[in-house]
């Protein structure tokens, strides 16, 4: 009987479907709960829950993946985590109502302030403002090109991306695109970009060195309200959260045409991908969970319930 | 300085100003009304918000105040758009005078004005069947509810509600009613509509408006005309200072549209 269960155990082991390190986890912000959820990567279960503050929704880490940052939108702080211990570090604060930010490759911040139609650069060695940049009102989805050329800022209710040039942190350009545009992701080279228009339900594939649209996809059905967007590995599909038609949509990153759709919980919001592309972790808002798809299938493997209305998500490989 | 370097001066001068303003596209609203009217401060909050836009664009627009009494003698040829609180027939006579300019009736509710289906008259403010409509779905799951139907309040935070509501209380100190989000509504679809199109011609953007728009009106779906002049929408049930509910009523509207509130069709 023991031999039985060892082997069990093994062969468990073997074909566990989530290759990751040992100590990969995934964090993600419970807006409602005032949470982070924390996923160990290997078993998929939820390994611990960490009080943070209120109504907390970006989440990122920094380049050497030793310091976790999550945007505490109530209390106007970034709050900063020890992804290892699970402590809390030291908070700075960021503004009025930091919403979502990213993390520049050289370790500065770059914040949305929703209520304050600007970005904010932040040093979160030492919590100091390093730049104020006015854009359009309701900012909220930064992306940042992998050399750290150029920032994208999304204002939602100015219909725009801001493409901000660094280090000089002015905006070199704005692109008008689809009402609401909520997320932008660009590709390796930092020349294209996508992002989402959740009220006209569009993604945008942009030029963004000449600054044009040059491809524009539909999400279907009316309540196909798109927000979060990321690219495959290979740059050849682009991956959508649908909002409350509760699918994750998958498009052909040339044409923007819907090659297939994955049922996930509802009121889908944030998407992140492990390092090596082979999973996707999805928010599902209204669910209060998180779904982990197989990129290679293009399926949900597993679903995890976490906190209440949770919003973004991170994923740390090592 | 020599005469030469300050005459070499000017010209840079001008070439620098004449290039800046070459690119700037204007455009001229024109608010008919009481002054102290909360859909002059939607209004205004819009010119703000769209003069934001506009600031990333080189587009840039004006407000003028027209008392009704000056109605008459007024030239309204500059205007991209009027924006009335006037009413029944004044509004009537309005639409008949400026036949090519886009009139958003912000206040008046009747019916009738939209049955008669005046081509250039679009209403913001919803109709008094359209309010009937989300009243009787409501009530026909909640038959005791005493709420209110209204097309917008303060305490709406779905959709970005939220944000649109904090921004005009900081500026204004007072609350979003229905009447100032009219008048905001309007001012912002008109200049999301000349950010896209560059369409600074009043009939071509009642053309536009009528039969193209998608407008984010921060209601949740895009935002459109029928028509006869009216603004699809949603209308919020409100009870004791809160949204309780949102018109149509899920599992009661028929159909399970927008289509399930007011009036659809023009009179025959």
């Amino acid at each position: 009987m023991r031999f039985f269960w060892t082997l069990l155990t093994i062969t468990l082991f073997l074909f566990n479907p989530f290759i990751a390190n040992a100590d990969g986890r995934i964090f993600v912000t419970n807006e409602r709960s005032n949470t982070i959820s924390v996923i160990n990567a290997k078993s998929l279960t939820i390994e611990s829950t960490i009080e943070i503050g209120e109504r907390p929704r970006g989440i990122g880490l920094s380049p050497d993946n030793t310091e976790l940052y999550v945007a505490v939108s109530e209390e106007n702080k970034i709050v900063v985590v020890d992804p290892n211990t699970l402590k809390i570090l030291r908070e700075f604060e960021a503004g009025s109502d930091p919403e979502t930010f990213a993390v520049h490759p050289n370790g500065n911040i770059y914040i949305s302030n929703e209520d304050a139609a600007k970005a904010t650069v932040f040093d979160p060695k030492t919590g100091k403002k390093i730049a104020e940049i006015k854009v359009g009102l309701e900012p909220e989805g930064v992306a940042i090109s992998p050399d750290g050329k150029r920032v994208i800022v999304t204002s939602e209710s100015t219909n725009m991306l801001h493409v901000i040039k660094t280090p000089e942190n002015i905006i070199e350009n704005n692109i008008l695109v689809g009402s609401r545009p909520r997320s932008a992701t660009f590709t390796r080279s930092g020349n294209i970009a996508y992002a989402t228009a959740e009220i006209s339900g569009e993604v945008v594939k942009v030029d963004i060195v000449k600054a044009k649209i040059i491809q524009t996809g539909s999400t279907g059905d009316n309540k196909s309200k798109p927000k979060d967007v990321i690219l495959s590995k290979d740059e050849k599909t682009i991956y959508v959260a649908a909002g409350r038609a509760n699918k994750v949509i998958v498009m052909d990153a040339n044409t923007l045409e819907i090659i297939k759709e994955i049922p996930v919980g509802k009121r889908v919001w944030g998407l992140a991908m492990s390092g090596n592309g082979e999973y996707i972790f999805t928010t599902n808002g209204v669910s209060g969970t998180v779904s982990v798809i197989d990129t290679g299938k293009n399926e949900v493997i597993k679903t995890i319930k976490v906190g209440e209305f949770p919003w973004g998500v991170v994923v740390k490989d090592n | 300085m020599p005469i030469k370097k300050i005459r070499f001066l000017l010209i840079i001068a001008m070439l620098v100003s004449f290039n800046l303003n070459a690119e700037i596209i204007e455009a001229d609203f024109a608010y008919i009304g009481q002054e102290d009217h909360p859909a002059l401060l939607g209004v205004k909050q819009g010119i703000d918000e769209s003069n934001l836009q506009g600031q990333f664009l080189n587009q840039k627009y004006n407000l003028e105040i027209i008392s009704e009494n000056k109605i008459e003698e007024h030239n309204f040829t500059k205007y991209i758009a009027i924006l009335t609180t006037v009413k029944s027939e004044e509004l009537k006579n309005l639409a008949k005078k400026l036949t090519n300019i886009p009139i958003f009736n912000l206040t008046d509710e009747s019916n009738e004005l939209r049955i008669n289906c005046i081509t250039n008259i679009l209403h913001i403010t919803p109709s008094s069947k359209m309010k009937a409509d989300a009243l009787k779905q409501w009530q026909t799951k909640t038959p005791d509810s005493k709420a209110n139907p209204q097309s917008w309040h303060y305490s709406f935070k779905k959709f970005a509600a939220r944000d649109l509501n904090k921004r005009f209380k900081k500026n204004y100190k007072t609350n979003m009613d229905d009447y100032s989000w009219a008048g905001w509504a309007a001012v912002k679809m008109t200049s999301d509509t000349i950010a896209r199109t560059k369409i600074i011609n009043a009939k071509n953007m009642l053309n536009y408006l009528k039969t193209k728009l998608t407008f984010d009106g921060q209601k949740g779906s895009d935002m459109n005309f029928r028509v006869t002049g009216q603004l699809r929408q949603l209308i919020l049930l409100v009870e004791d200072n809160k949204v309780i509910a949102e018109a149509p009523v899920r599992g009661i509207a028929k159909p399970a549209t927008l289509e399930s509130l007011g009036i659809l069709n023009c009179s025959k």
